[in-house]
Formats: C-alpha cells, sequence, structure tokens
C-alpha cells in the first residue's frame, strides 16, 4: 500500500524559488507564457530563467544552467523538448532541487522512445531524491501562494481565487481540464485552493495527492478527474481514500464508463463486471462521491465546502413560490431524501404564527406576498422542534414583498443553528445578485431546484459517510 | 487455508485453471458456506451407492478436467428418482462426455466419474459472485437469479474484504429486494443466512487472491429462519505462468 509522506509535495505548491528551464524571449511561446506567470506582483518567490539563448528574459535572469544561478532553487519547471529531459534532470540532480514539475509533452505517450525518456528522468529523480509531476501536464496553480505553472495567458484563461469561506482543490489527470476549470471556476464564485494536472503521472500520482490534500489546512473539498487507473492503483486509491473521506469530502468525475467487454471472462460475474459496476461499487465503499460531470461535481463541492454535512436526511423546503416548491421537491424525492410534513404541534405553531393562507406542510409555501419575516418564523419553529436536518429555502426575488434582508434571514438562521442550508434563487440578473450576496454571507445559492437538491443530497451523503450509523437515516430504514 | 492450496496445485498440475464441482465446495465447506450434501462417483454402481446414501431425487454431474462447461457437455442430470434412472444417467453422462471429446478433438478423462448430490428443493435464486477487476482487485457481485441478472443485470458489487454493513447494503439496493422481503403473501427469505455466505465468500477470497473468477450459481435462500444454500459452484483460478 502507499504510504503517505506528504512533506515532500509541499515544495510543489509554496516554492520561494522557481526556475524555468526553457524560459523563452519568444511571444506567444509556452516558455515565455510561464515566466510571465511568475513576474506578477502576486507571486512573491524569486524566479530564474535557464536557457543557453539569453541573458534575460522578460527582465529575469537567465542563465545557462541552473548551477550558475546564485541561490538554492526549490523546483524547477522543465519546458524543454523531451530529448533535452535527461540532461536537465541531471542538472537538477546536482543543483540539488528536490521538485520538478514536468510540463513538456513527447514521453510516454507517444510511444517507445518516448518511454524510454521518461524512464530515464524518473531515474535520475529517483537517485536524486526529486519527485516529479507530469511530464505532459500543464502543472501546479495555488491561489494562496501564486505558484502558477500553467503556460495559459491569464487574458485567455481566466485564475480561480481563494475563498475565505471554504476551499477546492482539483486533480486532473487531463491538462485541458484542469485549464478549463481554471478559466470557469474563475466566474464561479467559487473559492479554489489548488489546481494541479497530473499528466503521465511518471512519479507524483493521484494517491500521493490524496495523502496531501487530506493533511492541506486550505482544502477542504478534494476533486479528482480522472479517466481511469493503471493496474492495481484503483485498490491502492481506494484504499487512501477510506482514510481520507471521514475528514474531508472527496467528489470524483470518472470518465470511460461505458461497458468494455470483458470476452475473457468464463463465469458469469467476470462477464456482469463491466469495470463501471466495480468503480462504482469501489467508490460507494470508500466514501468518495461520484459526480456525473464538472457541473455536478462544482454543484456539491460548493456546497460541501460551504456548508456542514447533515445529520440526518429529513428536509425542510421552504419557499414563497409553488411551483418551485413542487420540482424542488419532486428532485428532492427523487434523490432518496426524506421529505416528513410537520408534526401536530409544529403545524399548529406554524399555524398561530402565519397568515392562514400560508401552505405549510412539506414544502412550506411562506406565498408570493411573504416578506422575510415568514422564512423567519418557519426557520425559527422548524429548528426549534428537530424535525429537521436540512433546509432548503426557495427566494423567488421578483415578488415586490420580500426584501434583499432575506439574505440576512438565511444566513443567520443558518450561522445559530449550525444545520445545512441551500438557497435555490431562480431568475435573471437581480436574483442572480441576491445569490452571489448570500454566498458571500457562506449560503450555497443554485439557480434551479434540480441543483439545490442534488447539492442537499450531496451533504446528506457526505453526513452519511462522516457520521456512519450515528447519521439518522429515516427513509428506506426499513430495510435490511 | 491449506486445502485450498492442495487443490489449486493439483488443477495447475493437470493444466486447468478451474476447480471441480466436489473441489470447489470442499473449499467452501471448509468457510463454513452451507451446501446440500454431495460425494463423487466412478463407477454406475458407486454411484447408485452413493444416491441411496444421500436420498433420492439426486443429481449426477461429469466430474472432469477436459470439461468445464458440463451442461453443453450433456453432462448434468437432475431429478433422478431411483437407482434405475441414476444407473442410466451415469452411462449416458459418460457417452456425452466420449461424444464431446469426439467433436473437440480430445481424448476426455473420466476416471473421476460423476459429481453426485442432493436434488435440492426450489429457494428464492440468487447469484453472489467475484471477479478480479484488474484496476481494483477483488470485487463480489450479489443479486437475484434468473431474469434478474440475465435480462434486468439487476446486481450490485462491492470489494473485497467487505464488512457486513456492506453486505447488507449490497441486498438493500438491488431493485429486486421486495421479493426478499416478501411480497403477495410470500413469506420473507432467510436474509441473515444470505448475509452470512456473502462475508464467508468474501473471506475466502481475500484468504485464496489465487481465485479470478467465481460463481455461486444458483444459491438458494428459504423462508427466514430455514437458512440458504449454493447449489452450483465454479471456481476459476490465476494461472502463474500468465503473470509473467
Amino acid at each position: 500500500m502507499a504510504e503517505c509522506i506528504t512533506s515532500e509535495l509541499e515544495l510543489f505548491f509554496s516554492a520561494k524559488t522557481i526556475a524555468i528551464y526553457g524560459a523563452s524571449a519568444s511571444p506567444n511561446s509556452v516558455g515565455q507564457a510561464i515566466i510571465q506567470n511568475f513576474i506578477k506582483p502576486q507571486y512573491t518567490g524569486k524566479v530564474y530563467a535557464v536557457n543557453p539563448k539569453y541573458d534575460n528574459v522578460l527582465g529575469v535572469p537567465c542563465y545557462p544552467s541552473l548551477q550558475e544561478i546564485p541561490e538554492p532553487i526549490d523546483m524547477v519547471v522543465v519546458a524543454v523538448p523531451a530529448r533535452y529531459a535527461p540532461m536537465v534532470f541531471e542538472d537538477i540532480a546536482k543543483k540539488g532541487t528536490k521538485a520538478a514539475i514536468v510540463i513538456s509533452g513527447g514521453f510516454s505517450e507517444t510511444g517507445e522512445r518516448g518511454t524510454e525518456l521518461e524512464n530515464q528522468i524518473v531515474e535520475i529523480g529517483k537517485k536524486g531524491g526529486i519527485r516529479i509531476i507530469g511530464p505532459n501536464c500543464v502543472g501546479v496553480i495555488d491561489t494562496h501562494t501564486h505558484v502558477d505553472t500553467f503556460f495559459l495567458p491569464e487574458y485567455r484563461c481566466g485564475r480561480p481565487r481563494a475563498s475565505n469561506v471554504a476551499n477546492i482543490s482539483l486533480i486532473s489527470q487531463s491538462g485541458a481540464f484542469a485549464a478549463a476549470i481554471s478559466d470557469w471556476t474563475s466566474e464561479l464564485g467559487l473559492g479554489i485552493s489548488k489546481l494541479v494536472s497530473l499528466g503521465n503521472k511518471c512519479d507524483v500520482d493521484d494517491d500521493d495527492l490524496l495523502c496531501f490534500l487530506n493533511d492541506d489546512d486550505s482544502t477542504q473539498v478534494i476533486c479528482y478527474y480522472t479517466e481511469g487507473y493503471d493496474p492495481g492503483k484503483g485498490r491502492t486509491f481506494f484504499n487512501i481514500a477510506k482514510k481520507v473521506t471521514s475528514n474531508k469530502p472527496v467528489l470524483v468525475v470518472k470518465s470511460g464508463r461505458g461497458e468494455m467487454a470483458r470476452e475473457a471472462a468464463i463465469s458469469h460475474t467476470g462477464s456482469l463486471a463491466g469495470s463501471d459496476n466495480v468503480v462504482d461499487a469501489a467508490y460507494k465503499q470508500s466514501g468518495i462521491i461520484r459526480a456525473q460531470n464538472f457541473e455536478e461535481m462544482f454543484d456539491m463541492a460548493k456546497a460541501l465546502a460551504m456548508q456542514p454535512p447533515a445529520r440526518g436526511d429529513r428536509v425542510l423546503m421552504t419557499t414563497n413560490g409553488g411551483g418551485l416548491g413542487v420540482m424542488t421537491t419532486d428532485a428532492l424525492d427523487a434523490l432518496g431524501l426524506a421529505m416528513p410534513h410537520p408534526s401536530t404541534d409544529l403545524n399548529q405553531r406554524f399555524g398561530e404564527r402565519l397568515p392562514a393562507y400560508c401552505a405549510w406542510g412539506n414544502p412550506c409555501d411562506v406565498v408570493g406576498d411573504s416578506d422575510s419575516s415568514r422564512y423567519e418564523v418557519v426557520f425559527e419553529e422548524a429548528i426549534k422542534s428537530g424535525e429537521y436536518d436540512i433546509f432548503v429555502v426557495g427566494m423567488l426575488l421578483q415578488t415586490p414583498t420580500l426584501g434583499m434582508e432575506i439574505t440576512n434571514v438565511i444566513s443567520n438562521w443558518q450561522k445559530q443553528s449550525g444545520k445545512p442550508f441551500i438557497a435555490v434563487s431562480q431568475g435573471g440578473a437581480f436574483t442572480r445578485k441576491a445569490g452571489e450576496i448570500l454566498e458571500l454571507m457562506g449560503v450555497p445559492t443554485y439557480a434551479t431546484g434540480e441543483k439545490g437538491a442534488l447539492a442537499a443530497w450531496a451533504l446528506a451523503r457526505y453526513g452519511e459517510i462522516k457520521y456512519s450509523d450515528k447519521f439518522k437515516k429515516t427513509r428506506g430504514s426499513e430495510k435490511p | 487455508m491449506k486445502l485450498a492450496k492442495k487443490i489449486f496445485k493439483t488443477a495447475l498440475e493437470e493444466n486447468r485453471t478451474f476447480v471441480l464441482e466436489n473441489e470447489a465446495k470442499d473449499i467452501m465447506k471448509e468457510y463454513g458456506i452451507p451446501i446440500p450434501p454431495y460425494t463423487t462417483a466412478a463407477t454406475a454402481d458407486e454411484a447408485v451407492i452413493k444416491s441411496k446414501e444421500i436420498g433420492f431425487p439426486v443429481v449426477l454431474k461429469i466430474l472432469s478436467k477436459d470439461i468445464l462447461h458440463k451442461s453443453d457437455a450433456g453432462g448434468v442430470k437432475l431429478n433422478l428418482k431411483n437407482e434405475e434412472d441414476v444407473r442410466a444417467a451415469f452411462i449416458e453422462i459418460m457417452d456425452n462426455a466420449r461424444e464431446f471429446g469426439k467433436k473437440k478433438g480430445i481424448d476426455v478423462d473420466l476416471s473421476r466419474g460423476v459429481f453426485v448430490t442432493e436434488f435440492t428443493e426450489q429457494g428464492t435464486e440468487v447469484i453472489v459472485g467475484v471477479t478480479l477487476d484488474p484496476q481494483f482487485g477483488h470485487a463480489l457481485m450479489f443479486g437475484l437469479g434468473g431474469i434478474f441478472v440475465e435480462v434486468l443485470k439487476d446486481v450490485t458489487f462491492r470489494l473485497i474484504p467487505m464488512q457486513e454493513i456492506d453486505a447488507r447494503e449490497m441486498v438493500g439496493e438491488i431493485k429486486a429486494v421486495k421479493i426478499l422481503e416478501g411480497i403477495r403473501g410470500q413469506p420473507p427469505r432467510d436474509i441473515d443466512a444470505l448475509v452470512d455466505i456473502i462475508m464467508k465468500v468474501s473471506k475466502m477470497v481475500d484468504e485464496n487472491p489465487e481465485i479470478i473468477e467465481l460463481d455461486c450459481n444458483p444459491t438458494f435462500v428459504y423462508e427466514k429462519g430455514k437458512g440458504a444454500a449454493v447449489v452450483d459452484a465454479r471456481i476459476l483460478i490465476a494461472n502463474p505462468d500468465d503473470e509473467k
């Protein structure tokens, strides 16, 4: 089983002196795009260029090799053609640097010659104690230290930001997806701590980063995009995940779901075990939450990052619009969450404090002329009753009576109760703004009831994973 | 488990990567998996004597290192009610096996004769199986038998080794679970006995990783309190030469 030595990986994210091997003065080149990232003011470490062709690149001092650099180097970013890589690694080993990210392609993904080159750098790395990310990757973004090896100019590919509330880290086998996610999350208002593209995984792999992120204080939710595991590596990932998932949520998007025909299988079981069934089982058993796609993954990750996991599966849907209530309730029900009606007692209390034309059931409809005070009544009484574990709140801000103070009301009751809240704010520009404000206050907000329901499900599922038999499951509990 | 290792060694020496039914059931019995009474018989006379010991009706199945799919070789005879049935079935099975060998161009080994077992009372049919996934290793499968597995593929998986809670979750998450819980006035099935079989298969494979595929198909689950039994068992093992 893979052991967890996470201290070695720290350098990739917090390097204070970085050398860019293959830094280039030609505009629009990879070697230039990378160095541009490190001359931005937010990166506070020192950067050096290595390239025998230049004295400086964009004003950064440039040396023919690492040996001429007048101080120790924490990390080297390698962007030279694959055939020079072994030479570069000899230089890295001699310099005593312990971390290298190989951006260049042309290694094991291309065939025999490339595999040979990759084996050579792995061997030099092993001897010199150098940990390697890549090759054939875009590397690392750390939103706290601003280490950023993505060779994609910022005006083309936005960079995510850290949030003060909670942060997600994402490990991607694919560099293109890592880039797209960087760009996409820069506009989603999601807090991101680290993005890592692993490429060929010649040394640092999924297992290493799972261990590392488990110990990383700036990561609250761990996300993976993976296309498959090398033989046996699914099992090692499973073994580590079993230990991590009670500490932090782990979400995975795994592609390649197609039923791989297993014609060689002689037994019945063998022929039925299209590998995706086994993948599903492994994720479920180790407490990993599998998402169908990135949209789902980030909808769930946002909720898991911002809200506590649920202690049980009972959801109260509160809304000022009947349609939104019904649609959201349908989605919650389809996901297997419990939607119990308020008890007689709670019913009576709602009756005493809400106008008679409200429809308090589940969904609890405070109706279209509601202001935020009716929501207050519902939250106060429902929380006091202890009958619900998760609150899904629909706020249709198109109505004239519902003021922006609803965001305060939701956020305050969430904080006071310690129970997870999910908001649904459906509509155009105005409601989107309200959602953004609510998220700044720490309550994840979604544009549709279905997305909100999935987020609520993720909080319940993670509660079940984290609290195991202490999680109060009411629906389907009559089953064996 | 010493017995399992010995059986695997014999199999590989005979150039087969499947384990004979009596051997598979010997290993399972060692792990406490419930199996209806069985024995083997090399001759027709012996088959008659052993059938009487077990009690009619019985089932005879071909036992040969050269035959993996017994039914395809005409090697299975069910519900044999008396001596004459057994004697005739034995001869027919041997003839079929020779014929099968001729078609395949092999001289089928008949020295082991047949497997003799009770014609077991029908219960709710389920399948418990194991596969070796290249990425994740050994995984156990559970589902209801017949059309549920063939057509609907209503099956569920867990990685081995498992905990009892995993086994109970598996039983609970197939779509046909209601059949086990009892519908339309049917009494509930013995889910505890089923969970026990799943856990024992998990332990058996965990301790014998040479097993690469396994089917307990069918396994019969009876009314609550009346247990369950593995009726047919198949075990395939890795060929150590393949790993090189």
